[in-house]
């Protein structure tokens, strides 16, 4: 069966999608078969990181106009993973971007339900793990992706907005639709050894990850569970990913 | 006098139940066969919908969602309660346009109401 995981902040910028692309290289390196869609159409990122292989994007396959199958480009020979690594890109192009942004109800309806076709497209390929990263806070393609999935994973920054906004997400979004959710603390700037608390909100915490800038200048250039395993970051995705599979 | 008002009340009554019925029957063929452009007019199921819903209509749509089209047997296997109830709650979701009904050969069956058409 395939997991789907989710990847979701109430606010931007908390490392998502950092942790999205890592964490998707980390099972593709354990050998599994995995696929990363960039759920983000409003702000996509993938496209940035990697180079896409196919002239379809998720925003075609939401759209009705392609399979799922046809969106996705294969990483794995030029990332070195030892199982698939799909790619799914979400298109850049501004105007796109600004035809999205004006869907209706309607468009958002039929890509929910284009998302469970592709979920079951998916398994029958036999997918191991599906992960999509996602818009910040309560946008329809989000909560669609959301929707979709079995676990959502959120990434919260320590700031006190973002508990707030966490907390309503997980009352009046993930528990409402019945999904199973864990955190990740990251760019936490106290001592990550003092840390003690387990579970938030009823939701256990998997691990915290402190702030370095190191993170953020050598990821411009660099998957780093994949460049330099030994770093903390990496070590700590590494946990995120034995954690999320112990708890199926 | 009063056996006579009697009477009436009943007629009225009856009356009263014949155009029920006739409603009833007007609104099952509508529903079993909604035009085009009806169908303009009617919503599909988008997931901030989905959140508003009743506790117990929501687990009824997600399950419709996750199992694709399926009879009101098949929806109950999955949520555990009584087919008569999931069946009660399914023509809830119809009557409120998230959800859509047909008949295959015997089986009724019920899906997450479409979309428009993509232009
Ligand atoms: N633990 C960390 N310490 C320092 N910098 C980090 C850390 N984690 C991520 N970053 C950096 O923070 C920036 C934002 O990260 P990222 O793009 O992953 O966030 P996001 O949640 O996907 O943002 P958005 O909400 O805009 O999609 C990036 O430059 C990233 O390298
Ligand atoms: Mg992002």
């Amino acid at each position: 069966m395939t997991l789907t995981l989710a990847i979701h902040s109430s606010k931007g910028g908390t490392g998502k999608t950092s942790i999205a692309v890592n964490l998707a290289v980390a099972f593709a390196s354990a050998g599994k078969d995995t696929c990363l869609i960039d759920m983000d159409l409003r702000g996509p990122s993938l496209c940035s990181m990697f180079k896409p292989k196919t002239h379809f994007w998720i925003n075609d396959f939401l759209s009705g106009k392609c399979n799922l199958k046809d969106t996705l480009t294969d990483s794995k020979k030029d990332i070195g993973t030892s199982g698939h690594l799909y790619l799914s890109f979400s298109n850049p192009d501004i105007g796109e971007i600004r035809d999205l942004v004006s869907k209706d109800r309607n468009w958002q309806a039929g890509a929910l339900k284009a998302l469970m076709n592709g979920k079951r497209e998916l398994a029958e390929e036999n997918i191991d793990v599906t992960i999509l990263d996602t818009s910040p806070g309560v946008e329809y393609e989000s909560i669609n992706a959301v929707a979709a999935s079995d676990m959502v994973i959120i990434v919260h920054n320590d700031t006190k907005a973002c508990h707030d906004c966490t907390e309503q997400l997980i009352k009046g979004v993930y528990t409402l639709l019945d999904k199973r959710c864990a955190i990740i603390d990251n760019m936490y700037h106290g001592n990550c050894l003092d840390i003690k608390e387990k579970n938030r909100y009823g939701v256990p915490v998997l691990t915290t990850i402190p702030c370095m800038c190191d993170i953020a200048t050598r990821s411009k250039n660099e998957i780093l569970v994949h460049s330099d395993p030994e770093h903390l970051f990496s070590k700590s995705i590494m946990t995120i990913k034995d954690k999320i599979e112990a708890m199926q | 006098m009063d056996s006579e008002l009697l009477e009436q009340v009943v007629n009225n009554l009856k009356e009263i139940n014949s155009k029920l019925d006739r409603l009833i029957v007007q609104i099952e063929c509508r529903d079993e066969t909604t035009s085009d452009k009806d169908k303009i007019a009617a919503y599909s199921l988008d997931v901030l919908t989905l959140l508003s819903l009743p506790d117990h209509l929501r687990t009824t749509a997600t399950t419709l969602f996750e199992i694709g089209p399926a009879t009101a047997d098949e929806v109950a296997n999955v949520t555990n309660k009584e087919r008569a109830v999931e069946s009660n709650y399914l023509n809830q979701l119809v009557r409120m346009n998230n959800v859509k009904k047909y008949r295959e050969g015997r089986k009724v069956y019920f899906r997450i109401n479409d979309s428009l058409k993509k232009k």
